[in-house]
């Protein structure tokens, strides 16, 4: 028998030879894309693009087979090639891309045009509706991919055909009250995102300049929550404080050390203690006595044999604490003095999850709250639930499986592909679901239409644009936004329309979404591309779609039937800010 | 002992190392386990490559032992894992009873009826949990016979109340049912019952833990898998594949109407062919369960477990 017998038995010729000719994308090179790589390897794909923007982590060598020891802070998509070569023995072509997906200079359109399917293998939700939005505009299958601990999920995508990544309302995950964190935290986790968060954030990593405008903003989310003006300004200054410790990661440690715990751990509690108000109700915090702790801590630091670091189930003193505190402050300051420009927070990075420990459990301990291990405080610092191995290679399998439909055809209507969870019940391993259609409530691709727009030149003004795009759609009235939320143009805002395309901030691989201001027609988001001429997508846009208002019928008026008045539309969740 | 520990002293014996073996071995190596022994004593051929992605990538092996010239990539996965290989006949080995005495657990891959029967009697004299699985393209199973097994799995509080001796399904029981409504979790203990794998080819149970409507529905995957493992392995057509299923059907207890043309046809093609992502899928549920197994955390798969490419089912029954 040949090599390739058993994929002409199994996919059948005609499919085989399909599959061989198709060119492929895999986005993501971790934990589903090790195993998915393989399989569709050895399903027989003739050419996959890999691409992925992270380097290979101590943590990933357990359930990454790829990837070794050796391989540590290289590039995974370049690595994951090179180990896969090993097996390639159906000569697939192989091409990794370090780079970030969500880059349209690296990525542009074009690129994105040449494959026949995209596999996700990503692990974060903004990639996953960026590449959504992607198969969107170019009308390309996609499957999405992801687990957490013993569960996952494939989910075939026909682009307005199934259900997009877009149609299913996604959990948002918890936030805190600012204040909560900054001046009354209750709960271990409140002192751990103050110290990963707010803390080592403002000591550490990259951060942006504030300007008066990102200052006022600031004060605006802090008066949202309270009207206590004291503690409001006590806390705009504790940011600006903390701007100054920053310098000091370029003196000693033993300098950094004090600065900051008398400021983080005395000072700060001390002023928060001042505002009456806020302790009527709750137990006054009490500033760490540091004093107390300073002769201890340097004989402590004096003598090397100590092992507190390599103990990550045991709850440590404050002493320990404190210890811990100074060794990780030691290490990262090192580590900005010998040119590491800024330092992420990465529950991989002992340092930094070092810090984040001991700073939060010292702080946990001026507020009376208890006080956790190095274990314990990972898990929740790093949000995660363990990725497990099986289930990646489970979910990786049925990532697979499931689009071989796609290959026989080519088609995106009628596609009898599953949507598969993994979840162990005594009388089964998986759940599966047929795939149900767009929701019509979806903005991404229910309320939308999608297409690429050509311009030749930026020089154009915005007035020019609008009438063509109006012309050409037959829009009465329109609004445009640039990018994400970039208010450029509408019915009472034409401030813009004498602006060259160029200055407003238009360029290769960005969007434009226009809004039909009279609400007849639907939205249309526009990909930009600079090419030979000016042209627009051919669309037939739909009549807008309009829902009913579930209303609590308490304060409105009796609706009656037929009456116009009651239907209100839909929105995309799209932010206005005017520039 | 804890979990890891568990983990970290269990010494497993794989028989067979094709494709399913592979995705295994890989996924207990990385996982962590004391040592892994594996018997095989085939020669790589080209088919081979379909699905075995441990194989070095030169077509000057074919015809040499497959697992000489494999075994360093494996023990590259994880250089804390002990890999022993054997190149002994399979059924010849099964004569030396006291080769599989030192093992905790047993994967039997790829094996005929005959096989697994002979070796279910060694792990059931010897008290060895056993695990058979294998695949045709886009269909496999896995057979468990681990005997008695009692798991202790704790959760927050998301079903309704247990109550000790209630039946899960015909061959999992509660054994002890503990609430801690303060921290919202309840501790769930199960024992588990196995019957013989020789008996699961005449098991009366389908009818009893299925309804009219899901016997009606039963995949034709489950008889014609069940049939294919009494075949010696060389290729069946679609009457004799019809002919061993209607048998199946009938000492399950079952109506062959089950049978469907679309089904026997697929399985004709498909039949003893390897497919990688149907191994990746039954390679990680099956090493899943084994950690699982061994550190008595879920209950495992009791005690036949089929995946079915076409419907994306893995319906698990207790027969």
């Amino acid at each position: 028998m040949a090599k390739d017998t058993y994929l002409k038995k199994v996919l059948g010729e005609e499919r085989f030879n399909h599959i061989k000719a198709s060119k492929v994308l895999m986005v993501g090179a971790g934990g589903i894309g090790c195993e998915l790589i393989k399989n569709l390897m050895l399903t027989g794909f003739g050419e996959i693009h890999i691409v992925d923007l992270d380097t290979i982590t101590l943590s990933n060598l357990n359930r990454q087979f790829l990837f070794r020891q050796k391989d540590i802070n290289k590039s995974k998509a370049m690595i994951l090639v090179k180990a896969v070569e090993k097996f390639n023995y159906f000569d697939c072509k192989l091409i990794p891309h370090h780079g970030n997906i969500m880059n349209t200079e690296l990525f542009p359109i074009s690129w994105w045009s040449s494959f026949d399917y995209i596999y996700n293998a990503l692990d974060n939700v903004e990639a996953r509706t960026y590449v959504n939005s992607i198969a969107l505009f170019l009308k390309k299958p996609l499957m999405e991919s992801g687990t957490t601990g013993f569960q996952g999920q494939v989910l075939p995508i026909y682009p307005y055909q199934s259900e997009c990544f877009d149609c299913i309302p996604k959990d948002t995950p918890t936030t805190y009250p600012v204040c909560t964190i900054r001046s009354t935290p209750s709960k271990p986790v409140h002192c751990i995102t103050w110290a990963k968060e707010f803390l080592f954030m403002q000591l550490f990593d990259e951060v942006q300049i504030l300007s008066p405008e990102k200052l006022a903003e600031q004060r605006k989310i802090l008066e949202s929550e309270t009207t206590d003006k004291k503690e409001i300004d006590n806390l705009m200054n504790e940011t600006n404080e903390l701007n100054d410790l920053r310098k000091l990661t370029s003196s000693t440690i033993e300098e950094f050390m004090d600065n900051l715990v008398n400021k983080i751990f005395v000072k700060d509690i001390e002023k928060l203690i001042r505002i009456d108000s806020l302790w009527k109700y709750r137990k006054q915090p009490v500033p760490l006595d540091y004093a107390t702790y300073n002769s201890e801590l340097s004989s402590m630091v004096k003598s090397t044999s100590s092992d507190v670091l390599h103990n990550e189930t045991k709850v440590w003193s404050i002493l320990e604490n404190l210890y811990v505190l100074y060794q990780a402050s030691k290490s990262l300051i090192d580590r900005i003095q010998s040119g590491e420009k800024f330092i992420s927070f990465d529950k991989d990075d002992d340092d930094t999850l070092n810090f984040v420990v001991s700073a939060s459990n010292l702080r946990s301990s001026i507020f009376g709250i208890d006080v956790m291990s190095k274990f314990d405080i990972k898990q929740i610092a790093g949000n995660i639930i363990p990725a497990i191995a099986t289930t990646n290679a489970i979910i990786s399998g049925f990532s697979d499986l499931q689009s071989l439909n796609y290959f026989k055809s080519y088609e995106l209507s009628n596609q009898d592909a599953n949507t598969v969870f993994v979840s162990m019940k005594p009388n089964r391993f998986v759940a599966r679901a047929t795939l149900a259609s767009p929701n019509p409530q979806c903005a991404s691709c229910s309320l939308s239409s999608r297409g690429i727009m050509s311009l030749s030149s930026l020089d154009g003004t915005l007035q020019e644009l609008i009438d063509n795009i109006k012309e050409f759609y037959k829009y009465e009235d329109i609004s445009l936004i640039l990018g994400k939320n970039k208010l450029i143009y509408d019915f009472d805002f034409e401030d813009n329309v004498d602006r060259s395309l160029n200055s407003l901030g238009f360029k290769s691989g960005e969007t434009l979404l226009v809004q039909d201001d009279n609400d007849e027609l639907e939205n249309l988001e526009l990909y930009i591309i600079i090419g030979e001429e000016f042209k627009l997508p051919e669309l037939t846009l739909r009549a807008k779609k309009v829902f009913k208002e579930e209303t609590d019928a308490e304060d409105d008026e009796p609706i009656e039937e037929g009456v116009v008045d009651d239907i209100i539309e839909v929105e995309p969740p799209i932010k206005k800010q005017k520039v | 002992m804890g979990t890891q520990l568990r983990l970290r002293s269990a010494k497993v014996l794989i028989i067979n190392l094709g494709s399913v073996g592979m995705e295994i071995v890989k996924n207990l190596v990385l996982g962590g386990i004391n040592s892994i022994d594996i018997v095989d004593d085939s020669v790589i051929k080209e088919e081979d490559y379909a699905a075995q992605f441990f194989l070095p990538n030169d077509d000057k092996f074919i015809g040499e032992l497959k697992l000489p010239n494999i075994i360093e990539p494996i023990k590259e996965l994880n250089n804390r894992v002990n890999i022993n290989i054997h190149t002994d006949n399979f059924n010849q080995l099964l004569a030396d009873k006291d080769f599989f005495k030192k093992f905790d657990l047993i994967i039997g891959t790829e094996l005929v009826k005959q096989e697994i029967i002979e070796l279910n009697e060694l792990t059931r004299t010897f008290n060895i949990p056993l695990y058979v699985t294998g695949l045709h393209g886009i269909f496999g199973y896995i057979i468990t016979d681990l005997i008695q097994h009692v798991s202790t799995v704790e959760r927050n509080t998301i079903n309704q109340a247990k109550t000790i001796g209630e039946e899960l399904s015909l061959n999992k029981v509660v054994e002890n049912y503990q609430v801690d409504k303060p921290n919202n979790k309840e501790i769930l203990t199960i024992k588990d019952t196995y019957s013989p794998i020789s008996s699961i080819f005449t098991s009366d149970n389908l009818p009893k833990q299925l309804s009219k409507r899901q016997l009606r529905k039963l995949s034709s995957s489950l008889p014609i898998i069940l049939s294919l493992l009494e075949s010696d392995r060389s290729e069946l057509t679609t009457e004799e594949i019809n002919l061993k299923a209607i048998q199946m059907c009938s000492n399950l207890g079952i109506s062959p109407d089950i049978l469907s043309k679309e089904y026997l046809q697929e399985f004709t093609n498909q039949q003893f062919t390897e497919f990688v992502p149907t191994s990746a899928i039954l390679g990680g549920c099956l090493a899943q369960d084994v950690i699982q197994f061994l550190s008595k955390r879920e209950s495992p798969i009791n005690n036949t477990l089929i995946l079915d490419g076409l419907r994306s089912e893995m319906p698990i029954y207790s027969l």
